[in-house]
């Protein structure tokens, strides 16, 4: 998470050579949601469009960054909080057409960087079917119900950047270790309940 | 010998000498002997356990140990090829018969057969072949109080550790579940359940 530094207000200053209010929505979103080590090929790629220094669309594209991302930190949601991280001298217009971009963006920002939070690798699909088993080397005639389950498992999406690895683990399950296993998913149901009415 | 129901292939010839020769124990005698077996067939794990129970036997009816264990490795051929088969005491006790064992002694662990075959039975297919077995789930659930990225965050995250038997080795898998996810994978097992519960 980056900090807002004394330089990136100067530099956004920069954005009054945008094209267009468009043009600057579409780079706040660009470079909010760009790791820290993309920020050098976007403010390659949107030099051209600003008429600016390959130096200045950088500290641009960072003082954006940071800009964005400290207000989703701190979790500012009033259009006066926003307001008051510019400082005095800041161009009005380019300061209230920040603080509404960032207000429209706000809930889908935060969203976004609670999905690419790190954690243990998370579930994201989950199969079951029931086979019965009848025979076996060691009986030949039975009809014992068994099941399998498929879970599917992402890994750290912070790890694997655009392509995530999502591996397949497929559990056998008798009826004893599901009824034990539904009895702990129980428990953990009345503690969340209990938790939720505090 | 006519067809036995314990098994198709032809029974080793040393069968019906061993059989002879536990028709010369007592009533007594046979009886112990069947405990000593029943209690190895329903706990196959204390083998130590087992060989000493036969020695002891040994000793004590005077008998040498080396024809007691090929007499056992006899007897021991028609519960193990009955369980396999769902044989009932009655196909058991007819082999016994078959085999060249007094009809007392045949009946006598027909009904011990009876007695111990729920067990033994569900200690057999306890064996079947399982895949990617699940052993045990430790959990443990928390709120996420803030990150790198947000400073106050609040959400629920719940975390499950599962503990896989793959093939001879356990395997520990970490997911992280939702708060949603949760509730729609306890959904899930439910129904599970209910179709396993339908099927028994």
């Amino acid at each position: 998470m980056a900090a807002l530094r004394d330089g990136d207000f100067a530099a956004l200053q920069i954005l009054l050579k945008a094209p267009s209010k468009d043009a600057v929505r579409q780079l706040c979103q660009e470079c909010f949601s760009s790791p820290p080590a993309a920020l050098g090929p976007l403010a390659q790629r949107a030099c051209p469009g600003l008429a600016v220094s390959a130096e200045e669309a950088e500290q641009l594209v960072s003082a954006l960054h940071n800009l964005t991302r400290h207000v989703v930190y701190r979790g500012l949601t009033r259009a006066e909080d926003i307001l008051c991280l510019f400082p005095e001298n800041f161009h009005q217009n380019l300061k209230n057409l920040l603080t509404k971009i960032i207000l429209e963006n706000i809930s889908a920002w935060r969203n976004e960087a609670q999905a690419s939070q790190i954690s243990l690798p998370r579930l994201v699909d989950m199969d079951w079917r029931v086979d019965i088993k009848t025979s076996s080397d060691s009986i030949v005639r039975m009809a014992v119900p068994t099941c399998l389950l498929q879970l599917k498992i992402q890994e750290d999406a912070a790890l694997c950047g655009n392509n995530p690895v999502v591996s397949a683990l497929t559990v056998e399950l008798s009826k004893e270790t599901l009824d034990t296993m539904l009895e702990g998913l129980g428990r953990i149901r009345d503690q969340l309940s209990a938790v939720a009415n505090k | 010998m006519g067809l036995l129901n314990f098994t198709r292939d032809p029974v080793p010839e040393a069968v019906s000498g061993d059989m002879h020769n536990l028709n010369q124990l007592s009533a007594q005698q046979f009886s112990a002997l069947t405990e000593v077996l029943f209690r190895f067939l329903t706990e196959p794990k204390e083998v130590e356990r087992f060989l000493t129970q036969l020695s002891d036997f040994a000793t004590m009816n005077k008998i040498s140990l080396g024809p007691l264990k090929n007499i056992v490795k006899s007897i021991l051929l028609v519960p193990n090829g009955a369980l396999k088969r769902n044989l009932s005491s009655e196909q058991v006790r007819a082999d016994f018969i078959a085999l060249g064992l007094s009809e007392e002694k045949a009946s006598y662990f027909a009904e011990q057969w009876k007695v111990n075959s729920p067990t033994l039975t569900r200690l057999a297919v306890g064996q079947t072949l399982m895949i990617n077995q699940l052993i045990d789930m430790e959990w443990k659930f928390g709120v996420t109080a803030g990150s790198s990225e947000l400073e106050k965050v609040g959400s629920i995250f719940l975390q499950l550790k599962l503990v896989v038997k793959k093939g001879s080795q356990l395997e520990n898998v970490y997911v992280e579940l939702t708060l949603p996810q949760f509730y729609s994978f306890l959904h899930e097992m439910e129904r599970v359940k209910t179709s396993l519960e339908s099927f028994s």
